[in-house]
């Protein structure tokens, strides 16, 4: 029994990181209407970064702040150069699909050649220490995790919600014309969102990168699973992502301990879970409904 | 363009000369015959993924989920059923057919950005699957695919890992199997024309245009998205077979995210929409990748090519949606609308 | 004296050419409507001024020439414009939109004027807590219009107060602008289908047909013109109400 529970904590903590990632995409989809396939690739060019800074002796608080800046700058740099000239996500879509389908080939490939193909090694947070209670270890990382889950979000809602400029993106993602025509600099907005997008994927790989290694692929494990995230919590909610992202850490970590035909799947259950919610209820569990124009 | 190229004899000239190049290709440059055919796969397969992305308007981005399908469908027939090759292929066609049907039922209420999402699931989920049903397709040490020949008596004797060429041929098993190769992806190209100048064809631009329309005007619009997405996936079964042919050695990996990432750069690059297209976008994209990354850096690991092919597709939404297919076509056409509507030189 | 002038010889969307040789004036605190059917080219006139869309031409509007402008620095320089359809920013509050009005404002009274907005809509003062998006049409009227006021603009536009809305509804939102503009000084440019109601609460007004001024002149003029009565107004015979 006990081993259940200590399932549920790794998946937990994975979920952690899977929501931040989440907490991003949704970021980009109430800003833009779209679905940033390379969110992740972004995130790891932040976070590698953030270890570079720490290769070099920075401590890792003070890297992964550095991390973030450089993250802000390379979404708002790729929202400016790729995606506001390729045209509008409302009449568009599938172009600007391939716009990001290919900005994560550019970034993914391109860490690879900076960086190497090697996995290497990320020191966590929190530090290595852990505890037990009832034959269940929980790690001061895991712990660290999900406590930075929970104060990021609660950072980006107070953002949103008291800032101007909070006020200013939420009025883009509602009715980016009217905006304008209230004196908004729509253009700029965008780029801000996308920006701080990029920027809080810095944190997102900080705290993926001790679990999964440091490397190019390091994304592209967990794309499907925080796009999971994003869908069964709603495209549009940030609380959404953070459950979603819970979720799906626990059916991920758990479920394929005791289903035996799910051992060499783990993705399936996220990948059943997609294709449910699309199906059965698209807005996800906190996302607003969208009407189809005719 | 001057008047003289759009005649209709000067184009029929061109086909006919690209089709003496390629008929001698193999016999002329032996050696490089094994490169070309390894392109013809990825023909196929971009001319299914075009006609679902591209003429129908619905987006896939893991069909190398299909063309993986195919490729282990052959594979496992080959291996079961001594030396029928053809029959392998219409064991992944029919597979694949319906998979893609399958697929393409709950793609009817998933559209666009959610439909692009689903796919990259399953295209990724892939596979994972391969390696789940180990039993049947070796996991993850691969399938090793491995025929009977036939000795000069007509028995079975010895085990081969090629296509042996008949013997009334004169061929190398390189070349038959190129002309096989190349043959089928005829056959396809033009079935697909044919389908899209038909009124079928029409119909699914139709609903790629506007959906809504479409059914208002009494299309078929569920069933026929549906049959879409069928004959698609069969396309790309039919290059996946081929992909099995070629190395007799499938591992799961193969068929992973990225080269389904592969395929949509060939359809965007080459021109969605266009039937040409993805014939031009997938040697070219070939041509890329093996002959041209390979020659200027030897040591490069296949990380370069991804990163070009990635900024010109940026770029390529920009600047021109349409590939290159698309751009030319659109140049030739507006030079026509400006000949046409040219005032006559005043006297 | 004058605060807009503007003279825009073309201005479509791409190939399509919707507007040919506009000249419209509009001095300070003075009410002027363009009537017009639709697809004259209102909508698109107003996109013009306020920097929506590029043209060709030129608008003076506070003295400074511009000829292609982005709408945020049109607003900066004091002119507000509420679109067709109201454009309620849907997912914000009542309260929430009102500050999106005032955003390019640097001055510390934006939380008075918003209590003055409740106090001359008590029924937007009710709901300034609730989604805007949920309110009626009449209400989301009065929130857009409140909206574009609250950055002190010098001119505003208003594109089709009356569409969607019930008779008494816009009778009731024609009165109210009128009355900011008097209270105010705020100049207006309306562009409206319904040219009997709009011709009681305006000083002048233009009329455009296929994208062309083809007249001008004061309300009772306009409203006297025979040729305007029978295509705007039901004919010769109706007396206005």
């Amino acid at each position: 029994m006990s081993a259940f529970f200590q399932y549920c904590v790794i998946g937990l903590s994975n979920g952690a990181v899977y929501a931040m990632v989440a907490m991003s995409l949704v970021i980009i989809y109430r800003a833009t209407g779209l679905l940033n396939f390379a969110q992740g690739e972004t995130s790891l060019i932040a976070t590698f970064v953030v270890w570079e800074a720490h290769e070099r002796g920075v401590p890792l608080p003070l890297g992964l702040l550095i991390g973030m800046v450089a993250g802000f700058l390379l979404g708002a740099l790729l929202q400016r150069v790729a995606v506001q000239p390729a045209g509008d996500p409302a009449t568009a879509p599938l172009q600007l699909v391939i716009v990001t389908i290919g900005l994560l080939l550019v970034l993914n490939n391109a860490a690879g050649l900076i960086w190497g193909n090697e996995s290497n090694v990320f020191d966590p947070m929190f530090g290595p220490s852990s505890f037990s209670i009832g034959g269940v270890t929980i790690g001061a990382q895991q712990i660290g995790t999900v406590a930075v889950l929970f104060a990021e979000a609660l950072a980006l809602v107070a953002v949103f919600r008291f800032t101007k400029i909070g006020l200013a993106m939420r009025s883009v993602a509602s009715n980016a014309e009217s905006s304008g025509l209230s004196g908004i600099p729509v253009s700029r907005i965008l780029v801000i969102s996308w920006g701080i997008a990029g920027g809080i994927g810095a944190i997102a790989g900080t705290f993926a990168a001790p679990n999964l290694g440091m490397d190019a692929t390091l994304f592209l494990k967990i794309l499907v699973l925080s796009f999971a995230a994003m869908t069964i919590g709603g495209f549009d909610s940030l609380l959404g992502a953070i459950v979603g992202g819970l979720v799906v850490g626990l059916i991920t970590d758990v479920l394929p301990r005791y289903v035996d035909w799910l051992k060499e799947m783990p993705l399936a259950p996220a990948v059943l879970l997609i294709l449910a919610v699309l199906l059965v209820r698209p807005q996800g569990l906190f996302g607003s409904q969208q009407v189809r124009r005719v | 363009m001057n008047p003289a190229m759009s005649s209709p004899w000067s184009r029929r000239g061109v086909w006919l000369l690209a089709l003496v190049v390629l008929g001698l290709f193999p016999v002329l440059f032996e050696s490089g015959t094994e490169q070309l055919t390894r392109w013809i796969p990825l023909v196929v397969a971009g001319i299914g993924l075009n006609l679902l992305t591209g003429f129908n308007g619905q987006v896939s981005i893991g069909h190398g989920a299909f063309f993986g399908l195919g490729a282990y469908a052959c594979g496992i027939w080959v291996n079961d059923h001594d030396g029928q090759f053809l029959m392998g292929f219409i064991v992944a066609i029919v597979l694949c057919f319906f998979a893609g049907g399958i697929v393409g039922l709950p793609a009817l209420r998933i559209r666009g950005l959610a439909l692009a999402l689903m796919t990259i699931a399953v295209g990724t989920l892939f596979p994972d699957i391969i390696r789940q049903f180990e039993g049947l397709t070796g996991g993850s040490s691969g399938l090793g695919i491995q025929t009977l020949k036939l000795n000069g008596r007509g028995r079975l004797q010895d085990r081969t890992t090629e296509w042996l060429a008949p013997g009334w041929s004169g061929f190398s098993s390189d070349q038959w199997r190129f002309y096989v190769f190349a043959i089928i992806a005829a056959i396809c190209v033009a079935m697909t024309a044919a389908l899209i100048r038909s009124r079928t064809g029409r119909a699914l631009i139709a609903i790629r245009d506007n959906e809504v329309a479409a059914e208002t005007n009494g299309i078929a619009v569920d069933r026929l998205k549906v049959i879409t997405f069928g004959l698609s996936a069969a396309l790309a079964g039919i290059g996946g077979a081929m992909f099995a042919l070629i190395d007799f050695n499938l591992t799961p990996d193969s068929f992973n995210l990225n080269f389904s990432l592969n395929l949509l750069v060939i359809v965007v690059i080459g021109g969605s929409g266009t039937i040409l297209g993805p014939v031009v976008g997938a040697l070219s994209v070939g041509l890329f990748n093996d002959v041209i990354v390979k020659r200027v850096l030897p040591n490069d690991l296949g990380l370069v090519g991804p990163v070009i092919l990635g900024v010109v597709l940026v770029l390529s939404m920009q600047f021109s949606p349409g590939g290159t297919v698309g751009s030319i076509k659109h140049v030739v056409e507006e030079r026509q609308l400006k000949r046409r509507t040219a005032l006559p030189p005043t006297p | 004296m004058t605060l807009l002038s503007a003279s825009i010889q073309r201005c479509g969307y791409g190939p399509v050419n919707v507007l040919s040789n506009v000249n419209v004036v509009v001095d300070a605190g003075e009410a002027v409507v363009v009537l017009g059917a639709n697809g004259a080219g209102k909508t698109t006139l107003l996109r013009a001024l306020s920097g929506m869309i590029p043209f060709t031409g030129k608008i003076n509007f506070g003295g400074v020439a511009r000829s292609k402008v982005a709408p945020d620095a049109m607003v900066r320089a004091g002119m507000a414009h509420v679109p067709q359809g109201r454009g309620t920013i849907t997912n914000l509050t009542v309260e929430e939109n009102l500050r999106v009005g005032a955003y390019t404002r640097r001055d510390g009274d934006v939380a008075a004027d918003i209590e003055r907005w409740y106090e001359m809509f008590p029924r937007l003062g009710e709901r300034r807590t609730q989604q805007a998006g949920s309110m009626s049409g009449g209400e989301q009227q009065m929130l857009a219009i409140a909206r574009a006021f609250m950055s002190r603009p010098s001119l505003v536009l208003l594109d089709e107060p009356s569409l969607g809305l019930a008779p008494l509804v816009t009778r009731e939102v024609f009165d109210r602008v009128a009355e900011l503009v008097r209270t105010t000084g705020t100049a207006v440019l309306v562009v409206e289908q319904n040219a009997n109601l709009a011709l009681q609460f305006v000083g002048r007004g233009y009329v455009l047909e296929s994208g062309e001024i083809v007249t001008a002149g004061t309300a009772s003029e306009l409203q006297a013109d025979t040729s305007i009565r029978e295509a705007y107004l039901g004919g010769p015979a109706e007396a206005t109400s």
